[in-house]
């Protein structure tokens, strides 16, 4: 990691040393780190490095050629991203981000910092092992893809990413965060990749409300559905091969086994060691093992809380918590993860998740009014976790037998509201009414009603998500 | 359609909460033939006390459906038989051409029930759409949530006359729209929907 110099402008008041150049307030044009071709090739070279290797093992014949067609991809790869990096430059003036970037097709990007949903820094293994960073916006629009600067150097990222959000807020903040920065730092800090980060990352120290166990995580994701489909699927792998003992055999089947572990490492990796933080800007989490994920949540984004048991979890009192937050995932190397929701809590138990709850969430109604008696006949295995609740600010559905997933929707978030009734629950004399927030990825079911129920949810939901509103726009 | 003829109001008195904590958890009022003691009709319909206000769409939209399963029964017919006569016999191809013009008459039974199934309604405060025959939809869509109002209009509907609204909010699941309103209707509902978003636009 390359020297950098202790940085960290903003709050003035704060325990850190006030030197290091401001972040670009000055207008002028910014460059990207020179090394970023290397991290945005560094992907591309550990397939085409696989690849070659399968290749080479696989036939030994035409290992030439197909050296030469690799090296020549590699060599393309790296020149694009050499390319891009001299056309790309950036800026930060009158509260908005400028990014110009493209050879032939010029663009030219706006984003008004009043808009950010949220600011992320990542980091990729590569990024890691050369101290740079990658810079994400969020902005509230369900497919507009955001702002990316990759890469930074990484103090430099965290000093702009400060720099940008504090722009983002309004002015009279100032003064939370000194207020903030002055209380006690972050506790449990050990020897995992993570702290060291940390240490640098949260100029105004918060209060620290989560961090997983990864031991924990570990068993969590070998009892997950992942992890037993990895193991049942190596499992019948290796029972092919031994019954038919050609290696043939074997060697077709490496590409799904390896698939199936990649899978398993994913998640480890984008769980490991994740940690909640609270601080005056929002939730602060980061995670990752190889690859560094950091993200605020600011106050107010929480769009749903999630709540999930999987069933072999349930035995041993572990759950997990998401939230999800307005606006695209933007996760380009995991497209799987753009439809799963943010996990606060990858792993914890019960009561880790009843405390970040109540931070999450001013009140908390629970799902006390249980399906009537008809709906056994409709869903006999989920009718045991059918249940629904609210007060004057959330509402509260669970459903689902094997994995129970009891999921909270703040009232003034509330888009729209639907009324469902298919065949058989209209002989049942049932129906259901599911409510939608902003983006694609949750809806709260209040599944299998009484008719005359769901018609009273449908005539009065709307009433109350309106006051909702009126007094959230009040406040 | 103007304001005066907008159904009433049917919000409850403000702050009430949704679910009365003293009220039996499990209810077992319901019989499960479906009459509910609040005197809802017995196919299902929700009471949503807005019966009188429903607004149709045009009658045409029957028509424009009947053209749009036809110009899709007899394509698919004729190739259908085509490839059954080439493949096996000229007899098997002409079964199937007429078994797939039957198929298309039967689905043309049901086209009135669906048509006559979509209504909506301007309230005070949101858009009520409902549709549906087998599975019943009925959605509620705030005008302060409403992020932008499209209308659409497909070559057999714009032959007709008429043209589809739609209405989008930031959940992707909120799926509003009205199809066959004759194509004036439709142009001031939407410059109606907007005016009234606009006053009661809300942030996300």
């Amino acid at each position: 990691m390359t020297p950098l110099p202790p940085a960290g402008p903003l709050p003035p008041a704060g325990p850190l040393p006030p030197a290091g150049p401001l972040p670009p307030a000055d207008a002028s044009w910014h460059r990207l780190h020179p090394l970023s071709p290397l991290v945005r090739a560094g992907r591309h070279l550990v397939t085409i490095g696989t690849l070659v290797l399968v290749l080479f093992f696989a036939n030994r014949k035409g290992t030439g050629s197909d050296l030469v067609v690799n090296l020549v991809l590699v060599a393309l790869v790296l020149a694009g991203g050499v390319v891009s990096w001299l056309v790309t430059r950036w800026q930060v003036a009158d509260g908005v981000l400028r990014i110009e970037t493209g050879l032939v097709r010029r663009q030219s990007l706006r984003f008004p910092l009043s808009q950010v949903q949220a600011i992320d820094v990542v980091q990729t293994g590569l990024a890691r092992v050369l101290g740079l960073g990658e810079l994400r916006l969020r902005m509230a629009g369900a497919d507009s893809s955001g702002g990316r600067l990759a890469s930074l150097p990484l103090a430099e990222a965290e000093r702009l990413r400060q720099h940008l959000l504090s722009m983002a807020r309004a002015p009279g903040s100032l003064a939370t965060r000194a207020a903030v920065a002055t209380a006690p730092g972050i506790p449990g800090t050990g020897g995992e990749p993570a702290d060291g980060r940390e240490a640098r990352d949260s100029r105004e120290p918060g209060r620290l409300l989560f961090r997983v166990r990864s031991r924990r995580l570990a068993a969590a994701i070998a009892l997950s559905r992942t992890g037993v489909i990895a193991v049942a699927g190596i499992a019948a792998m290796v029972a092919v091969a031994m019954l038919n003992r050609q290696p043939g055999v074997f060697a077709s089947l490496l590409p799904l086994a390896v698939g199936v572990v990649l899978a398993v490492w994913r998640q480890f990796n984008s769980d490991y060691g994740a940690t909640v933080v609270v601080a005056a800007d929002g939730l602060r989490l980061r995670s990752g093992l190889v690859q560094m994920t950091a993200e605020t949540i600011r106050p107010g984004r929480v769009q749903a809380v999630r709540l999930v048991e999987p069933l072999a979890w349930r035995a041993l009192g572990w759950c997990r918590l998401e939230v999800d937050v307005a606006g695209p995932r933007q996760r380009r190397e995991n497209r799987s993860e753009s439809r799963r929701l943010r996990a606060l809590i990858p792993v914890g138990s019960r009561a880790d998740a009843e405390q970040m709850i109540s931070e999450l969430l001013t009140t908390r109604p629970a799902p006390s009014r249980l399906a009537p008696r008809s709906a056994r006949w409709k869903a006999p295995l989920t009718y045991h976790f059918l249940a629904w609740g609210s007060d004057d600010r959330y509402v509260v559905a669970s459903r689902g037998r094997v994995c129970r997933k009891t999921t909270w929707v703040p009232l003034e978030k509330v888009q729209s509201v639907r009324w469902v009734q298919g065949p058989l629950q209209r002989r049942l004399g049932l129906a259901s009414v599911r409510l939608d927030v902003a983006g694609r990825r949750v809806t709260a079911s209040i599944q299998d009603r009484g008719t005359a129920e769901a018609g009273e949810i449908l005539r009065r939901l709307p009433g109350l998500a309106s006051d909702a509103r009126t007094r959230h726009q009040a406040a | 359609m103007t304001r005066s003829e907008r159904p009433g109001d049917t919000t409850p008195a403000p702050g009430a909460p949704l679910a009365d904590p003293g009220a039996p958890a499990r209810p077992d009022g319901t019989p499960p033939d479906g009459t509910p003691p609040d005197g809802t009709p017995p196919d299902g319909t929700p009471p949503d006390g807005t019966s009188a206000g429903w607004q149709r769409p045009s009658p045409l939209l029957l028509r424009a459906r009947r053209i749009q399963a036809g110009l899709v029964t007899g394509p698919v017919a004729l190739l259908g038989g085509l490839l059954a006569g080439v493949a096996a016999s000229p007899a098997a191809g002409l079964g199937t051409g007429l078994g797939l013009v039957a198929a298309g008459v039967v689905a043309e039974r049901f086209l009135a029930r669906r048509v006559a199934a979509w209504g909506y309604a301007e309230r005070n405060d949101d858009l009520m759409v409902r549709r549906g025959v087998m599975i019943r939809r009925e959605s509620v869509i705030p005008y302060g949530r409403m992020q932008f109002i499209d209308v659409t209009a497909g070559p057999v509907e714009r032959s007709l006359g008429l043209a589809t609204l739609r209405m989008h909010t930031a959940a992707a699941a909120s799926d509003a729209r009205i199809p066959g309103l004759e194509r004036a209707e439709a142009g001031k509902l939407r410059d109606n929907l907007a005016a009234l978003g606009e006053a009661q636009a809300t942030g996300l």
